[in-house]
């Protein structure tokens, strides 16, 4: 990390260890609020929303290694608020949109929670969606059904992915206008996620990108997310190490500590040397991407395939190394282990990702 | 620790410039050679012979400081050096000389010893083997017992060393030996260096599961070895050792070898000779492993940057060994499902550099068997996989 990038993660953290206590993670999401108010307004105040914003946008024009750092620690600290999720709707869909400034200052200040929605059911978020935005003499008009929108009941407004005269657009919509059904669910990972109906008209401002501009952005969002989902993956997978460390070495079975088995020190050895080799990945996926050099989709793919095998792998073996307790609500190792499952399949699942590194390895 | 960033200095001149000597200087035999390695070790002469041609060009121990012959070349330009030089299929010297006791000499040794020894390990002379395992002390290599008595000037030396490398081919060995029995194991090791032609020196070579002769047992009985052939101090042993075990460890970069393997099984999977086409799971487990390598390559990527940055490599270069040497026997593995029934022929001669003859196997996998073979080797030698991750555990996660 260069010094710049140090002084970013430095303060997130001290944020998160700060504020972000596990108890009162556990006890809002009981009471249905998985986007706390206070902490959207605190990341608004740090600058964290402006990150991906460019600086002739008013924005910090951080590229993906510092949205990485703060998609790591969203790991680490189990943050449920939909940061990586706006963060890549802002930084492909929203603000390179000759339309999106527009919205911009809005979701800077935290007064709007903009998420993308793409999916429409299983294995259905491809590059046809069934969604349609159609133009007639009496307007625009956008149609059809987006699913598990995660985090979507936190969000304010939609970016809605369609299929618009043989190719693709992008729509921005506010979540309450006439003809939006919402329907929200909680999740596992501890989000309120939606599934919203569209039947609503659309004014042309609200197109973001339309025809091959929608298509291009659609490639953009995808790789950012790939990245992003990660490098938060990446972060809760070596804090449940570390907390199996922790554990370890106090739990006393045996009359021993759990760990002074050499079974379990080389099941631990195994899990921090696959960390390692996934943030290794991961962060050359950062790097290509803002060097923009000709692998950058490749090594997001590579980035994506290996965080997804190495976090289940090792949220398994955290929760088998800790016994009983990891299978309760009440204590932390379990969440880092729900929400690597959760973000396994978001926006681009390990097969997807895995078909289309061999596409481009041709 | 950026991984990609690109270095501000430009190396293609520097790569030139490698490429144009191996075009010249690397005879088709040599490259042979090379190309059908299938250890660690090239054929002994073939490696030799390269030996004594880098040295001729001033590059026969490039990592050595400028005084010892060495070039004084950065890291980037070692690696691309090292990068070329295999991927033009150079033969591998044999290297306990130049890569281990070299700079255990220029560490620990006196003024004598270095102008001794430094010069014939880099002109290819002298060989050197490492004696430190023995039948009782593999992983627990403390608790050996290759004796060494002092007598005057002299050490007597008796006992037996194991897994000598290429102990048949060299004129020198270095040693591990108990000087002191009456303290902690570690407490009472030195470390000599012994000449082969000594009296009371057998050499016994074995074959390998490959049918290969590269290990040996060594068996001192009664052997001289003047006091002023012990590098450090007595009962320092265990100290010069672990410094070369940083060595046999850092410094290494799997992934050069790796992505060769992945090359030739892209070219095998290309020919006649693919066992694999009708397997469609095939393709999926390659792009896995390719991905792991790529995996492996950014990790080396950032160890060289810390380690140029001053910092030291520590116990990152055991990871680096488990996951290197585990993922060259994935690709091994890869080749052997490729190759199938055509990896199973067995015929040494093909080894040497002036073999000109028909092949039993196809071209594209007459040393595939032998090279998964010897793969079960790299995690044993060096530092087991075990004995890694037990560095892991205890220096990184503190357990």
């Amino acid at each position: 990390m260069n010094e710049d990038q140090t002084l970013l993660h430095d303060a997130a953290e001290r944020y998160l260890r700060d504020n972000y206590d596990f108890n009162a993670r556990r006890e809002r999401l009981a009471n249905g609020i998985y986007t706390d108010p206070a902490h959207w307004q605190a990341f608004a105040e740090m600058g964290w929303l402006a990150l991906p914003v460019p600086e002739a946008l008013d924005g910090l024009g951080m590229g993906t290694r510092e949205c990485a750092i703060l998609a790591e620690l969203c790991g680490q600290y189990l943050v449920t608020e939909p940061l990586i999720d706006v963060i890549a709707a802002v930084s492909a869909l929203i603000a390179p949109s000759p339309r999106g400034e527009h919205w911009l200052g809005q979701i800077v200040a935290g007064e709007m929670i903009a998420v993308a929605a793409i999916d429409e059911g299983a294995g259905r978020r491809g590059a046809k969606p069934s969604t349609t935005l159609t133009h007639s003499p009496s307007g625009w008009r956008l149609s059809g059904t987006k699913h598990w929108i995660s985090a979507g009941s936190s969000a304010t407004h939609f970016v809605v992915l369609a299929s618009y005269d043989e190719t693709l657009a992008w729509v921005m919509c506010p979540c309450d206008a006439p003809g939006i059904t919402r329907e929200v669910f909680p999740t596992h990972d501890g989000r309120g996620g939606a599934t919203c109906a569209f039947d609503t008209t659309v004014d042309e401002r609200q197109i973001l990108f339309s025809g091959a501009d929608a298509e291009t952005a659609l490639d953009a969002y995808r790789e950012l997310a790939m990245t992003l989902s990660s490098a938060e993956t990446l972060g809760a997978a070596h804090a449940a190490l570390n907390t199996t460390v922790d554990y370890t070495k106090q739990r006393v079975q045996f009359g021993q500590p759990l760990a002074s088995f050499q079974a379990l020190q080389h099941r631990m050895a195994n899990m921090l040397i696959q960390i390692e080799l996934t943030r290794s990945l991961v962060y050359a996926a950062c790097d290509a991407a803002d060097s923009d050099t000709p692998d950058r989709s490749r090594f997001a793919r590579a980035a994506k395939v290996k965080a997804s095998t190495v976090g289940r792998k090792v949220s398994q073996e955290a929760i088998q190394l800790h016994g009983g307790i990891a299978t309760t609500d009440e204590y932390i190792v379990g969440h880092f282990f729900k929400r690597i499952a959760a973000l396994e399949s978001w926006v681009c699942s390990r097969g997807e990702a895995l078909r289309e590194f061999m596409a481009i390895s041709g | 620790m950026n991984a990609s960033n690109p270095d501000p200095t430009d190396y293609s001149a520097f790569r030139e410039a490698i490429r144009e000597f191996l075009a010249s200087a690397l005879t088709p035999e040599l490259a042979r050679a090379g190309e059908r390695t299938t250890s660690v070790f090239s054929d002994f002469e073939a490696g030799r012979q390269w030996q004594r041609i880098l040295h001729a060009r001033g590059w026969g121990a490039p990592e050595w400081p400028l005084e010892h012959g060495g070039t004084g070349w950065d890291i980037q330009q070692h690696y691309i050096f090292l990068e070329e030089c295999r991927l033009a299929n150079a033969p591998n010297p044999v290297m306990m000389g130049v890569q281990m006791l070299g700079p255990m000499l220029m560490h620990f040794g006196t003024e004598a010893q270095k102008s001794a020894y430094l010069p014939g390990i880099i002109s290819g002379d002298d060989i050197w083997c490492q004696g430190y395992s023995e039948p009782g002390s593999g992983s627990d290599l403390a608790s050996l017992k290759t004796a060494a008595d002092r007598e005057g000037d002299e050490y007597i030396v008796n006992g037996t060393k194991i897994w000598t490398s290429m102990a048949h081919h060299a004129n020198w060995i270095f040693c591990l030996v108990k000087t002191d029995k009456n303290v902690k194991p570690q407490a009472g090791i030195s470390f000599l260096l012994i000449d082969m032609a000594t009296p009371g020196i057998t050499v016994t070579p074995f074959s390998s599961l490959d049918g290969e002769v590269e290990q040996c047992q060594v068996f001192f009985e009664d052997v001289r070895v003047p006091v002023s052939n012990r590098l450090g101090e007595e009962n320092q042993g265990w100290t010069v050792a672990k410094y070369l075990l940083e060595f046999e460890r850092g410094g290494q970069h799997f992934t050069i070898d790796l992505k060769k393997q992945l090359r030739k099984l892209q070219r095998l999977l290309a020919s006649e000779a693919n066992a694999a086409a009708e397997d469609p799971t095939f393709p999926y487990r390659v792009a896995e492993t390719q991905i792991d390598v790529m995996a492996l390559e950014q990790t080396e990527l950032r160890i060289k940057g810390s380690v140029a940055a001053g910092e030291h490599a520590g116990a990152l270069s055991s990871l680096v060994k488990v996951s290197g040497t585990e993922l060259g026997q994935q690709c091994a593995e890869l080749l052997m499902e490729a190759a199938g029934q055509g990896a199973t022929p067995w015929q040494s001669e093909v080894l040497s550099p002036g073999y000109q003859g028909p092949t039993a196997a196809p071209e594209e996998c007459v040393t595939t068997m032998a090279e998964y073979i010897n793969s079960r080797a790299t995690t044993i030698y060096g530092g087991t996989a075990e004995i890694q991750r037990g560095i892991i555990a205890k220096h990184v996660l503190g357990l």
